[in-house]
């Protein structure tokens, strides 16, 4: 069972790392130039590329499905031989993690269709995955306090959405910024990037509150107290705080646009800092 | 907004005005300083979390504060004053944080009253007639030509929309028929909700510090009785017990114990991390445990004056014993009973040994003593025997008043998040007016929402009202936000 969530963990970044290629592929404009070009056939090529284009873009995105149903396998998988939720070391996390992003990521771009988001959206997930494969995928007994399976399930599995939320809506901010400040004919409109934008805050705000509501329950039960000021629970507050500012500050005047979008950069910059804190601060979290 | 909002909330009086309320208040209602609130918070919060913090047992005990910023200083070096003097070490006891969240609080109670009225208006006596002005320049729009007369269309639009889930006023003019269609028009309450819970949760907080308490440090050995200070409860331990797995992990950390009140047994319970014990609103939650040295003390007479576990529930500052104090009131004076280093050759307490430290009356040392399991020893006319070692729990006990408006405040925290988001208000106003060969005009508008574009919504309403009116063909003018007429 362990072998087969591996290898369904392997095909995952192969196929994220595939799907990431054909998004670059499909995105060069190859008017002109081409690698037919260089076989003498560069006429032909010219005309033929926007259908290429829209084949490898299609490509590209039924291996990102793939690859986030590879890390579906790889996950229920480890689930069955551990017999508990895939969430309680950094090696877990960090699939779970890719796994919501690549989930709120695919259902954003079947609604709107934004094949310019992978080129920050995908790198992310490549990222944690290869990060995983520092680590050891071992599958260790959980330690008294992580004994409670209906919390840690929801606790972390709604963490993980709420951050892939919050890693789309960094994707569609940095679009909106870059869209402001060089004329870009390849990138959706301003309102389709701001509108992404909100909608994924919208998912991933209410749930980070649901995370820290949770933890604040679980820590009650557990710890004796709702809230210590353990590192990680100020640094979700933190991150929560800021997607706050920008939930307020997008509908203020001179505040909308870009200096709201930088709110999501910074919100996301908060949320790796959430993730990675154990490595920054020691604290009640220091199993994760 | 609509023209029928006005901004009331702030009494309007000379006094008001004259002492200065006025601008205070303004101050107080912008939504800029609650940016302003959020941000600085936020940076507060990541000091909180960069820099490590003092416990406030230690910030409350000079002495212990003084060594913990030594050890501060290792990591921090000559910054160390500075973050000391801005209280970096203790942001979340800092009265500049108190002051945020005191601002936070303020400024969320008066935006709240600020806004309640204006907010109240539009939902229960909300325009139904607008003005030609408004059906031209709403950001979404389209007119209708039907070829059946106002009131048959207007009854139509009705049944149409309510279907669709919205709420339909008319108000009948002389020359036409006006209509609003509101759909979860509650949902703009959820805003209130939310702040408003943030608040509560503050009160939660507040309630807990001042009508609960808590001890960490509660420490009970095997076979012993231990009363709560504060309460009529008392807990025996009749067993402790921990586990691990093969790799040395830990697996499980339990307590046996039971519960008395005023004597009275009332409840047994096995007390682990993620099962605490609670009755009468108090918990007890499994925390630490340790070593317990069960002694005997005999005067010469051979009269028992003490029989029990000591738990070895402190640390000796000398290397990390445990250590625990036993006292002996009769006599006045009081032993400290101390343990072997664990986990490694102690050359001073050996194992299954333990040392004495006797205090005198006055507070000085007497006499150092070790002892052998099992072997009595006289020391000043006393008989002190070290019978064997046992274990005792350190649980934690708390009295939190305050949780319980917590979860509520919680709960309500994100039912307003997701009434707000998922279930926004959707507002269209139509006329509809009647030519004098009986068909009829109908326009129909929604004004644009700050937060999420209704387009999608205006687009379902444009359609339906189309077909009813039969006359999807007869769409004159559009205006969806997107600049194309897709009549």
């Amino acid at each position: 069972m362990l072998e087969l969530s591996r290898y369904a963990f392997i095909a995952a970044i192969a196929a994220v790392s595939a799907a990431l290629a054909l998004h670059v592929v499909a995105a060069i404009p190859w008017r002109g130039f081409s690698v037919l070009s260089l076989a003498g056939r560069g006429a032909m090529a010219t005309e033929a590329s926007p259908a290429f284009r829209a084949t490898t873009g299609r490509f590209a995105i039924t291996l990102g499905v793939n690859a986030f149903l590879f890390l579906t396998a790889a996950l229920i998988l480890r689930t069955i031989e551990a017999g508990h939720g895939p969430f309680s070391n950094m090696y877990e996390f960090s699939l779970a993690f890719a796994w919501g992003t690549l989930a709120i990521y695919l259902y954003f771009d079947a609604r709107y269709r934004l094949p310019a988001m992978a080129f920050l959206v995908l790198p992310v997930a490549l990222g944690l995955l290869l990060y995983a494969t520092t680590l050891s995928d071992e599958i260790a007994p959980l330690v008294p306090a992580l004994q409670n399976d209906l919390l840690l399930t929801i606790h972390v599995a709604v963490a993980i959405l709420a951050y892939g939320a919050f890693t789309v809506a960094f994707g569609a901010a940095v679009l909106y910024l870059i869209r402001s400040h060089s004329e870009v004919d390849w990138l959706p409109s301003h309102s389709v990037l701001d509108e992404v934008t909100y909608r994924s805050v919208m998912v991933g705000f209410p749930m980070l509150a649901l995370v820290i509501i949770l933890g604040a329950v679980w820590a009650e039960i557990a710890w004796g107290a709702y809230w210590s000021w353990d590192p990680k629970e100020t640094a979700s507050l933190v991150t929560w705080l800021i997607y706050g500012g920008y939930l307020h500050a997008r509908v203020m005047r001179g505040w909308s646009g870009d200096r709201s979008a930088w709110f999501v950069v910074g919100g996301f910059a908060a949320t790796m800092f959430t993730y990675f804190g154990n490595y920054f601060f020691s604290g009640l979290h220091s199993y994760a | 907004m609509t023209s029928v909002t006005k901004r009331i909330g702030a009494p309007r009086t000379n006094l008001w005005e004259s002492l200065g309320f006025a601008r205070v208040w303004g101050f107080f209602r912008s939504v800029r300083l609650a940016l302003v609130l959020i941000l600085a918070l936020a940076a507060v919060l990541l000091i909180g979390t960069i820099l490590q913090q003092v416990p406030p047992s230690i910030r409350a005990d000079g002495a212990a504060y003084e060594q913990w910023l030594e050890q501060a200083r290792l990591k921090y070096g000559p910054w160390t004053d500075l973050l000391e003097h801005l209280d970096f070490f203790s942001v979340f006891q800092a009265p500049y944080f108190r002051a945020l969240i005191a601002l936070l609080v303020i400024n969320i109670v008066v935006c709240t009253l600020n806004r309640w009225r204006s907010i109240s208006i539009t939902v229960f006596r909300s325009r139904v007639r607008m003005t030609d002005g408004f059906f031209q320049h709403a950001r979404f729009n389209a007119t209708f030509e039907s070829p059946m007369p106002a009131p048959e269309a207007a009854r139509r639009m009705k049944r149409s929309l309510s279907f669709a889930r919205y709420r339909v006023n008319t108000e009948t003019g002389a020359q036409s028929i006006a209509l609003l269609a509101d759909k979860n028009r509650f949902s703009v309450y959820g805003t209130f909700l939310t702040h408003l819970s943030i608040v509560l949760i503050l009160a939660g907080a507040v309630i807990g510090g001042v009508f609960g308490f808590k001890d960490p440090q509660f420490v009970v050995a095997e076979d012993s009785t231990r009363g709560v200070a504060g309460t009529e409860l008392s807990v025996r331990l009749e067993h402790f017990a921990d586990e691990y797995y093969l790799d040395g992990r830990p697996k499980d950390f339990r307590s046996e114990v039971t519960l008395f009140k005023d004597g009275q047994e009332v409840k047994r319970a096995t007390i682990r991390v993620n099962s605490p014990l609670r009755y009468d609103g108090i918990t007890f939650h499994q925390s630490f445990y340790g070593q317990t040295a069960v002694m005997k003390v005999e005067d010469s007479g051979g009269r028992e004056l003490y029989r029990g576990g000591v738990p070895l529930s402190w640390q000796t500052r000398d290397g990390g014993r445990p250590a625990g104090l036993l006292t002996l009131s009769e006599q006045g004076i009081s032993v400290w009973v101390i343990g072997p280093r664990p986990g490694e050759n102690d050359p001073l307490v050996r194992p299954g040994e333990m040392r004495l430290e006797i205090y005198n009356p006055d507070g000085d040392v007497d006499r150092l003593e070790t002892l052998t399991q099992g072997e009595p020893k006289e020391i000043d006319g006393l008989t002190f025997t070290f019978e064997r070692e046992s274990r005792f729990t350190g649980l934690k006990v708390v009295k939190d008043p305050g949780v319980t408006i917590i979860w509520v405040a919680c709960t309500l925290l994100v039912l307003g998040i997701v009434v707000l988001f998922y279930f926004p208000r959707r507002r269209a106003w139509a006329l509809l007016t009647e030519r004098p060969d009986g068909t009829t005009e109908v326009k129909l508008a929604m004004p644009s929402q700050r937060n999420l574009s209704p387009a999608g919504d205006f687009r379902r309403l444009r359609t339906r009202v189309g077909r009813v009116l039969l006359s999807t063909s007869a769409t004159l003018r559009s205006k969806d936000g997107e600049g194309g007429d897709r009549a």
